[in-house]
């Protein structure tokens, strides 16, 4: 879609104006995430019309909504302590990483593939292969340099449902948790600097999980794990 | 403007809401739940379902606090936004979304749309406090005034600011669009 400067602008400000109809809204709404430009007319926009809430009369609410508020927020505390406890109990279970192991094969022709028609030098110090837990398909492959660079490149483009993001995490084998690397668009590589983290190292764990839009909220996985893989040493 | 004139300090609160200080969340809400009221009350026009939107929003708010980014704009603002997206979104979302007409037929209405601009009546009254923005609303004419601020303030779709104001669709489309092209150029 080619669209003119003057096209997002008015996009951006019909959106927040409000009269985008449904379908638009939830346009606009998936593209914020990923286009700055809109993002920035959006929040232009947002500036520039924010005093006209003045003209809406102050209307006391039920007594019964704060304490309604306050409920709905414990529930989501409780919520987010038990989908971590399973998460927990998932990252320990064995039988997962036999399978994982299972699908080294296929991994292990990926690899090879991208080896093949990949000879960067200098070339990458380790290499992960990110499959999907269920059937063990290849989803992304991460490349880790020496020098702490590391690049995650789709291998296909994963559908991500509204209001949801991935996010990217890591976990070397005697880490006590997981640590995000961020959250990742399902269709485009993505470069990264570790330089707040130690050097990858042999069987480290990157997987990407399902997670609510701006990310999870507890700084740990809280969504299903969508693809998962250990780092291998390849030569150099 | 980051904060009220009393001092109120919404980037403070956002902050303490991302740190999980669920009193911060109440202290918004006593600050402001009455104006937050009024503003999803205007646009979703039914007092049950402004109590869900503001019970919707303010959970938005709890969640999505640690992603409020301060560079990007002030926390008032972002506040406000998070309670007229959220009844934005119940308004259209409850709507069967009727397409307009044919867009010759709308062609042929934008070509008329400022020959009726001016004979649109005042649907609302300014307010000084709104500074700049104000301003530059008043010159424009009368119907692209309306038609904004209908939009915005009462949650007024295409068609409803057409009944409203009596005018064509393809003027008001029209008027939205050179009005806020206008906007944007008064205000930069």
């Amino acid at each position: 879609m080619n669209e003119t400067l003057e096209q997002l602008q008015q996009l951006a400000g019909e959106y927040v104006l409000g009269t985008l109809p449904a379908a638009a809204r939830r346009d606009v709404e998936q593209r914020l995430a990923r286009e700055p430009q809109l993002r920035a007319e959006v929040d232009a926009w947002e500036r520039r019309l924010l005093p006209l809430t003045a003209l809406a009369e102050p209307v006391e609410p039920s007594a019964q909504l704060w304490p309604r508020i306050a409920t709905s927020l414990q529930r989501r505390a409780a919520a987010v302590e038990t989908a971590a406890e399973g998460w927990r109990r998932w990252w320990d279970d064995l039988r997962l990483w036999r399978g994982l192991a299972g699908g080294a094969v296929a991994a292990s022709a990926v690899l090879a593939a991208l080896l093949l028609v990949k000879p960067e030098p200098p070339g990458p110090a380790y290499m992960v292969v990110l499959a999907a837990p269920q059937d063990q398909g290849a989803g992304w492959v991460v490349q880790a340099s020496l020098d702490r660079k590391l690049t995650l490149t789709p291998l296909h483009g994963t559908v991500v449902p509204d209001r949801k993001a991935l996010q990217f995490w890591t976990k070397a084998t005697n880490w006590s948790g997981p640590v995000s690397l961020g959250l990742v668009a399902p269709d485009r590589a993505r470069k990264l600097a570790l330089d707040q983290l130690p050097p990858v190292e042999p069987d480290q764990l990157f997987e990407i999980t399902l997670e609510p839009e701006t990310g999870s909220p507890t700084g740990k996985p809280t969504g299903p794990v969508l693809y998962i893989g250990k780092a291998v040493k390849v030569m150099m | 403007m980051p904060n009220a004139p009393d001092g109120f300090d919404y980037d403070a609160v956002l902050r303490a809401c991302a740190r999980g200080e669920q009193q911060a969340l109440h202290h918004l809400y006593q600050q402001d739940g009455r104006h937050l009221l009024g503003v999803a009350l205007r646009i979703v026009r039914r007092r049950d379902v402004a109590e869900d939107v503001l019970h919707d929003a303010f959970v938005s708010i709890w969640q999505k606090a640690a992603s409020f980014d301060a560079g990007r704009g002030a926390g008032r603002g972002w506040i406000y936004s998070v309670v007229r997206h959220q009844a934005l979104n119940a308004l259209r979302g409850g709507e069967r979304e009727v397409q307009a007409d044919a867009d010759t037929l709308d062609a042929l209405q934008e070509a008329q749309a400022d020959n009726t601009a001016d004979t649109v009546a005042e649907q609302f009254e300014l307010q000084a406090s709104m500074g700049r923005l104000q301003d530059c609303l008043e010159h424009l004419d009368s119907a692209k005034r309306n038609s904004i601020v209908c939009a915005y303030v009462d949650g007024c779709s295409h068609s409803e600011i057409a009944t409203r104001l009596n005018a064509p669709l393809g003027s008001v489309k029209a008027w939205l669009k050179r009005g806020l092209a206008a906007l944007r150029e008064c205000m930069g």
